[in-house]
């Protein structure tokens, strides 16, 4: 078995999105590179691709049937906040707090492990929430939660 | 400028007129013996000792947050059994000169004291955390 590591410079997590405008799919807007930023100082990222179930219970049957109801995806980290991306933006994106008080739609990129050719990634649009700034006088230095809250699906590929 | 020299000059003025005064010089040992404990009612400051220790760890390294971690000791001893009147307040001086350092977010000092024979040595520990 092969486990997926993220543990060199060639294996980094990276996150890129694009709030410049809106694209006929996250794809379009991926190779727009001129205005995709990446997001810096990423702690930790969950991907959650979760389908909602409905069960229900019959009388000829001794357990619950189930089937599936539209998935809820979502993306959600924590970083340190960086000025360029979370105040001004750049490259015609603008920044987190701006993306989010204006509630434009974000095409996002997430790579796994690595962003080189061959190197596979997920892909989609939604919306930044979630965003909570945080500081403290023992840790004097901002960090926020944030949520990419994913519309529609989760689109898999290799760069 | 060394967190030593700001401590050293905030201590020199704090502590003048009273029965514990301050060294410029480093708290070493000569033939055995510590030179806070041959020259007593006198305090020594050691040197700054720096670590780079992690605020936050991220994942890609290269956005790391680090602190910078001082450390540095002060000693004095005084008679066990005959301590100076004003021992409180020296104490009470020494620990408040961490405030003296600026741009520090964690500026904290600790004392223990050891009694051994007839001699009672007051050790402090100063911490200083910065970016």
């Amino acid at each position: 078995m092969a486990y997926i590591a993220v543990n060199d410079t060639a294996n980094f997590v990276r996150l890129d999105i694009n709030a410049s405008g809106t694209f006929a799919s996250a794809n379009a807007a991926m190779a727009q590179t001129a205005n995709v930023v990446t997001v810096p100082g990423l702690q930790d990222v969950t991907v959650s691709a979760s389908p909602g179930t409905f069960r229900w219970q019959q009388l000829d049957s001794l357990s619950e049937y189930v089937t599936t109801t539209p998935s809820t995806n979502e993306i959600s980290l924590t970083l340190v906040l960086d000025d360029t991306s979370f105040y001004t933006g750049a490259n015609g994106t603008p920044g987190i707090f701006t993306i989010t008080n204006n509630k434009t739609l974000t095409y996002f990129r997430l790579y796994w492990a690595g962003a080189s050719t061959g190197d596979r990634y997920i892909e989609g649009s939604g919306y930044l929430t979630g965003l909570a700034p945080t500081v403290n006088p023992g840790s004097p230095v901002w960090t926020a939660p944030l949520t990419i809250s994913v519309s529609g699906d989760f689109v898999s590929g290799v760069r | 400028m060394a967190i030593r020299d700001t401590l050293l000059a905030n201590l020199s003025t704090s502590l003048s007129g009273g029965n514990v005064t301050i060294s410029n010089e480093l708290p070493f040992e000569a033939g055995g013996v510590r030179l806070y404990d041959k020259n007593m009612k006198k305090l020594y400051l050691s040197y700054d000792n720096t670590g780079i220790i992690e605020m936050f760890s991220t994942l890609n390294y290269a956005d790391d947050v680090f602190q910078k971690e001082i450390t540095l000791n002060a000693y004095f001893t005084v008679d066990a059994k005959n301590q100076p009147s004003d021992i409180d307040t020296v104490v009470s001086k020494v620990l408040n000169s961490r405030l003296s350092v600026a741009n520090c977010h964690i500026r904290e000092c600790t004392v223990v004291s050891e009694t051994n024979d007839d001699r009672i040595t007051y050790t402090f520990e100063y911490r200083f955390l910065t970016l």
